[in-house]
């Protein structure tokens, strides 16, 4: 796992929809800042900024080849932060399911009390 | 403090009336039975309930995988209704699993009758406030799209690798 710190990074640049936009859009390709500026209502320098805040999270990387300077989506920070949620949920449903038992084990008690009465 | 948006939404229907349903969440020698994976122990003389809205209820786990792991958990109970609603803000400390740091997390358990006589539990849960960011409104949603899109294209690289 990594540190606090850096999954703290990851979920506030995800806490953007302008940036979850731009993720979604490398997740389908590698992309310059003006392919990414197209489809979305703002300037290039404003699309920088986001992806610089991208790259601090590790969420990005960025290669220049030529004269061209290509975003790259990475998937592992991304998927730290999902851990993350998917701890907490296996703690739930492991914990539900024993309590489903349980619950059934204590009406089955009840039931026998009550035959013996 | 905290984001509107709970990160984790889990919803499950329990074959039981929803006061027993509530009572398995509140009353000691219940809870110590089922909470955490198995093999979890809640020992009885550190578990302490005062269930009510501004009440606590605290206890310390020991893994049977890790005995020398303790977890400390302390719920604050922001609100309560007798057999309806549970919401509160968990403090988890000790020594925990995978160097974790000790945090806090937010959670709501209502608990609602089925027209069957079952109980469904509506479980919300927030991340702890320092990881979630100031404002998250709807990244839960796109997180689990990227996630698709993410495995998509994880199972096509596979492929291509055959």
């Amino acid at each position: 796992m990594a540190g606090t710190d850096q999954l703290s990074r990851v979920f506030s640049a995800l806490a953007d929809p302008t940036r979850r936009a731009i993720l979604a859009e490398l997740a389908e390709r590698d992309a310059t800042v003006t392919e990414l500026s197209d489809p979305l209502p703002m300037s290039m320098p404003a699309v920088s900024r986001h992806l610089k805040v991208l790259e601090q999270a590790a969420l990005i990387s960025r290669t220049r080849s030529g004269k061209w300077r290509a975003s790259h989506l990475e998937t592992a920070p991304l998927r730290e932060a999902a851990d993350w949620i998917d701890r907490f949920r296996r703690f739930w449903n492991t914990s539900l399911d024993r309590l489903d038992a349980h619950l059934a084990a204590v009406q089955a008690a009840e039931r026998l009390d009550k035959k013996e009465l | 403090m905290y984001p509107d948006e709970p990160q984790l939404a889990i919803s499950r229907v329990l074959d039981a009336p929803r006061g027993l349903a509530f009572q398995a969440f509140t009353d000691p020698d219940h809870l110590a039975t089922w909470w955490g994976p198995s093999g979890n122990t809640l020992p009885r003389d550190e578990i302490e309930f005062d269930v009510r809205p501004g009440g606590f209820q605290r206890w310390t786990e020991i893994a049977a995988a890790q005995p020398d792991l303790l977890v400390h958990i302390h719920i604050d109970l922001t609100d309560v209704a007798d057999g309806e609603l549970l919401e509160g803000v968990m403090h988890v400390t000790g020594r925990l699993q995978d160097d974790i740091e000790p945090f806090e997390t937010r959670f709501r358990v209502e608990f609602h009758d089925e027209p069957d006589g079952r109980t469904r539990l509506e479980i919300r849960q927030w991340l702890p406030a320092h990881l979630a960011g100031p404002s998250n409104q709807g990244w839960l949603e796109a997180l689990d799209k990227l996630d698709a899109t993410l495995l998509h294209i994880q199972a096509v690289a596979t492929d291509a690798e055959v």
